[in-house]
């Protein structure tokens, strides 16, 4: 294979000029020696004069003009297979367990095309995920994208490893975990957990976290995306992949955009964020047999909803779940607002007459007593009329059956998780509804499973009395 | 996070509901002072008359049931009649859910108790109360005004004493705000027949002589206590209803204000935000076309 030579070094970017008969391809990664580590570098665009322009996937501090480059003549290849199964990576496809390197028979590139769209499957299949709220407003399907959008600080990660614990652990087929520049202590944590609960065993883990350079975590949701596509299309499995955050990865596209020349567009996100969003989302899908159920956490900057990195990423899901600050603050957890999430499968025909109702019945409710609170604010809850205060009643009602114990949680809140089936959450919010939970004090649905529990834990409240 | 226009538009429906209330409440400020003054200066009168209906029931009088005036009777309660004074109309805080939780809590004893009840609504908030909650309603008044005279209270008085004396109920109550201060009202529920005048002993009588004697004086006087005491209830509530009103309007400003403070620092967050954001757009777009 061709060898360049290192032309110009800008932080993350680096230029390499080739022989004019031996260019490499864009997406074909380059091996240099800083010292005695290699560097990985891969082509983005051709800029003339011979010269490649290439993102570097690693650190490129002591890298030096005139510094030879090797042309591999692949893209960045990773272990796909049962090998990976149980084992922790980096975006280039090494371990990062300190246990021996990876074996496999398939190596398969980072870059692939999406399944075209008469490979995609159609059926749809609600997943049960035993949290109410989800299972409630934003049912998710079996093959689908799921994404959590929030500020910083409001539950994502929290939401995205409970989602692992109750899927993940009753899920048979395999599930891949993608770290995406969120904190390098949860990697760990994660790790640990999985072990503990003996998932790690069908389990792949990729991680490129925040204190990697931006090369690395622009690619690492493809490496974790592949590990999962070889499951699915060879192996004709249902995978369920974790990415926590995809908005990391529009960041890292946006941090070398301007290096590698391109002019900024809104906002000053990179003018080819639709396609790269494009390249990851739509490779995410069900074709051939098996399946890709995406959940991702999606951070939202300045808890604005309206910016571009957000609204690029809305289109390409299918249940949509919002976790709201003014929630949290009312330390109302999972803080998911039921009237901005929303799934394409919440009709009738798919999820049932019963729990179409008992949603949108949550969902007006709630909206009557938000056009209700300047009332309240103003003018005092003395002020309302019968019946609206009977909505307001049952609304902080909804609100509070709304939360749940997390799993994950119990070191901080000091409570189990609970496990809710569909079919009683459909049943608790349609007796709430209906006004058969009237009786009970609103702190008695706070932080419970079905609704049986509540209504003892109100028992229980007014017997203390 | 909601766009400057929306803001803007928010902060303006905010501040004309804060121009109404603060009307309202200056409204009933001005009524607040009459109708307080009204309702003290019935409490002198109300004093001297139980005085002297003491005094009448220590008169030394034949025991006899037949001289015993209907006013006075008691017996075995059966059935029970309330008058429940309430506001016609709301923004009044939380005086009326409180004067009516107050009754219907009264009504509830009573029915545990075996004893059947009626209800005489004086105003519209008690009346829509009592409807909605089922309960049995003899007679509905509204539309008192803020200065009632004795004429616009004499038909209440009118039913109640023709339902006592005809023995159709066994005991009649009334339910209304006392006005305490400008801050707080009471809510009360006290008994009006039988009328019970209170006991002296026949040492302390003032030793007023009764021309021509204490019964005849007794069978006048009566009829106009029970008048008086409905009277100056009504008065009460109008005192409390214009003082709640005033409180709450004012409390009601208050609030408005502050939010429209907090909306437009929301607003000029956004407006700035907006401003920040284009220009980096149009600074970031010039320098990438120059180079």
């Amino acid at each position: 294979m061709a060898t360049g030579t290192v032309t110009q070094v800008i932080g993350t970017v680096v230029d390499v000029e080739f022989p004019p008969d031996s260019m490499p391809a864009i997406y074909n990664a380059l091996h240099t020696q800083i010292d005695d580590r290699r560097l990985v570098l891969e082509v983005e665009q051709h800029v003339g004069n011979n010269w490649v322009r290439c993102l570097a996937l690693g650190e490129t501090d002591g890298l030096k003009r005139g510094a030879q480059a090797d042309d591999t003549g692949a893209p960045v290849t990773v272990p796909v297979g049962e090998p990976a199964l149980g084992r922790l990576f980096n975006a280039l496809g090494e371990t990062l367990d300190k246990m021996e390197e990876v074996e496999s028979e398939h190596n398969w590139p980072i870059h692939r095309k999406p399944p075209a769209f008469d490979e995609q499957s159609t059926t749809i299949d609600v997943l049960e995920t035993g949290i109410k709220v989800f299972d409630l407003i934003a049912p998710f399907t079996r093959g689908g994208k799921v994404g959590a959008y929030g500020g910083a600080g409001v539950g994502k990660t929290v939401v995205i490893q409970e989602l692992i614990r109750n899927i993940g652990a009753e899920h048979q087929g395999v599930s891949v975990f993608a770290g995406v520049g969120e904190r390098s202590r949860e990697g760990n944590d994660l790790w640990g957990e999985m072990k503990e609960s003996g998932v790690l065993g069908s389990t792949v883990l990729v991680f490129g976290q925040m204190n990697e350079p931006p090369g690395i975590r622009a690619r690492v949701g493809l490496t974790g995306l592949t590990m999962a596509e070889f499951f699915k299309e060879e192996r004709g499995q249902d995978v369920l992949i974790f990415i926590d955050n995809i908005y990391r990865y529009i960041l890292a596209g946006m941090e070398v955009s301007a290096l590698l020349g391109r002019m900024p567009s809104a906002v000053g996100y990179q003018p080819t964020l639709g396609t790269e969003m494009g390249d990851l989302q739509e490779r995410i899908t069900s074709s051939g047999g098996g399946s890709i159920t995406s959940f991702q956490a999606i951070y939202v900057p300045a808890d604005d909803y309206t910016d571009p990195g957000i609204v690029t990423t809305f289109g390409h899901l299918d249940a949509v779940i919002s976790l709201d600050r003014a929630l949290s603050e009312q330390a109302l957890y999972p803080a998911v607002d039921p009237l901005s999430s929303n799934s394409r499968i919440l009709e009738p025909a798919i999820v049932g007459q019963e729990h179409y109702d008992a949603a949108r019945g949550v969902q007006q409710v709630l909206q009557r007593y938000r056009d209700l609170q300047d009332i309240i604010a103003i003018l005092g809850v003395e002020e309302l009329s019968e019946e609206d205060r009977q909505i307001v009643a049952r609304a902080r009602k909804i609100q509070r059956f709304l939360t749940q114990p997390m799993f994950v949680a119990a070191q901080f809140t000091g409570q189990d998780g609970r496990y809710v089936p569909i079919r009683e959450t459909v049943r608790g919010f349609t007796e709430i509804l209906a006004g058969q939970h009237d009786d009970l004090p609103e702190q008695a649905f706070y932080m419970v499973g079905d609704i049986d529990e509540a209504r003892e834990k109100g028992e229980r409240m007014a017997s203390e009395e | 996070m909601p766009s400057v226009r929306q803001l803007r538009r928010r902060i303006r429906s905010v501040e004309s509901t804060a121009k109404i209330t603060k009307a309202m409440s200056m409204i009933a400020a001005s009524k607040m002072r009459r109708t307080q003054e009204a309702a003290l200066r019935g409490r002198p009168y109300d004093a001297d008359m139980r005085g002297i209906l003491a005094d009448l029931a220590a008169q030394p009088a034949p025991d006899d049931e037949a001289y015993i005036h209907p006013l006075l009777r008691r017996r075995r309660i059966a059935k029970a009649e309330i008058i429940l004074i309430t506001p016609d109309r709301g923004l009044t805080g939380g005086l009326h859910s409180r004067i009516n939780r107050a009754a219907s809590e009264f009504i509830l004893e009573q029915e545990n108790a075996g004893i059947e009840t009626s209800i005489i609504a004086v105003g519209r908030k008690g009346n829509d109360f009592i409807a909605r909650s089922g309960h049995d309603i003899r007679a509905v008044f509204s539309d008192i005004g803020d200065q009632p005279s004795l004429d616009d209270i004499r038909p209440i008085v009118t039913i109640v004493n023709g339902d006592y004396t005809q023995e159709r109920v066994d005991a009649v109550y009334m339910a209304y705000p006392d006005f305490v201060s400008t801050i707080v009202q009471k809510p009360v529920v006290q008994p009006l027949l039988p009328v019970v005048p209170a006991k002296l002993e026949p040492k302390d009588t003032v030793g007023y002589i009764y021309e021509p004697d204490p019964l005849t004086v007794m069978a006048a006087l009566l009829p106009r206590f029970v008048d008086m005491l409905v009277y100056h209830a009504v008065l009460e509530s109008i005192a409390s209803e214009q003082s709640a009103r005033m409180v709450a309007m004012r409390n009601a400003t208050d609030n408005a204000n502050v939010m429209v403070d907090d909306l437009t620092l929301e607003m000029n967050k956004a407006r700035q935000e907006s401003i920040t954001s284009e220009l980096l757009d149009i600074v970031g777009g010039a320098a990438a076309v120059e180079t």
